[in-house]
């Protein structure tokens, strides 16, 4: 974080004190601290009229959101870095065509997008967007040096654990612990009834908890 | 597992700090590539597309051939 804002810093070539501050700030979770909606909205109306700095706001405040929700439907990191970078540029340069609605945050018009942009992607590339038969590629992941022992374990748990969901299934789950969704905010993403997603959702976490569980119990397959 | 849990449990999936940089460098690079200004696009019209390039030819020989009358007859209306 603190090297994308000083990378920002260095491509406008000024290092000024508030470029310095704005700096540690992000790195020390100034900028990473979840907002109010009423905050959103207001960087929104900011970003609209042309303000460089709410919209690079925004973009900090929902891009891990959108990588972590797509990550949980796609097949590969690789995968949800392309959704991802796809998914904020539409966001950033359609914020003129949001219109807020009532019962609905703005992270549920973020996520319709990045659903959107990985489905559009990805069926035109293979039938379905992640094949329940074909283990995640956690062994990349396990080998990466940014991730202690205990998270890689988790993580190759939870994508196997995901494996094993149908799609319209993890479509939801993701939706619902990536972006934190409720319900009815992902009936409305996903055009679906909220009593269906309550549903699914249940049947969902409790199979998802169950696999993840078994995978990181002493004999499970997650080492 | 219960809500709290699993929401916990999915920050497992966050990029990591190389991924995360790799994705804000391609949507700043984009976005600081198409950041250009109106006369800057009209600019790019005119460089790569030869048909607008004669086309605003035309208008703008037309907007000084039909001023100048315009004009005259707008002073000789006042």
């Amino acid at each position: 974080m603190i090297a994308t804002a000083a990378m920002a810093c260095t491509l406008s070539g000024e290092w000024t004190l508030a470029s310095l501050f704005k700096a540690l700030s992000t790195r020390f979770g100034g900028d990473s601290a979840a907002l109010e909606e009423d905050a959103i909205l207001r960087l929104v109306d900011a970003a609209r009229t042309g303000d460089r700095a709410a919209g690079q706001r925004l973009y900090r405040q929902h891009v891990d959101h959108v990588f972590r929700t797509v990550r949980g439907m796609l097949r590969s990191d690789v995968d949800a870095e392309e959704v991802t970078q796809d998914a904020m540029l539409t966001v950033l340069t359609s914020l003129h065509r949001y219109s807020p609605r009532p019962g609905t945050r703005f992270v549920a018009w973020v996520t319709t997008i990045a659903v959107n942009t990985a489905r559009r992607r990805f069926r035109r590339r293979r039938p379905t967007l992640f094949d329940p038969n074909d283990l995640p590629r956690i062994v990349d992941d396990a080998a990466d040096p940014e991730r202690d022992a205990d998270g890689t374990r988790q993580r190759s748990a939870l994508l196997s654990a995901l494996a094993r969901l149908d799609e319209r299934e993890r479509e939801i789950i993701s939706l619902r612990y990536g972006s934190e969704l409720d319900a009815t905010e992902i009936a409305r993403v996903l055009a679906l009834e909220p009593a269906n997603v309550r549903k699914i959702l249940e049947r969902a976490r409790v199979r998802l908890g169950a696999s993840i569980e078994a995978l990181l119990s002493p004999d499970g397959e997650v080492l | 597992m219960n809500d709290p849990e699993l929401t916990g449990t999915w920050t497992a999936l966050d990029p990591t700090a190389p991924q995360r940089r790799r994705i804000d460098a391609r949507v700043r690079g984009w976005l600081d590539a198409n950041a250009i200004s109106l006369a800057g696009e009209w600019f790019r019209l005119l460089k790569i597309n030869p048909i607008a390039r004669l086309g605003f030819a035309i208008v703008a020989a037309a907007l000084v051939l039909l001023a100048t009358p315009l004009s005259w007859m707008a002073l000789a209306a006042m």
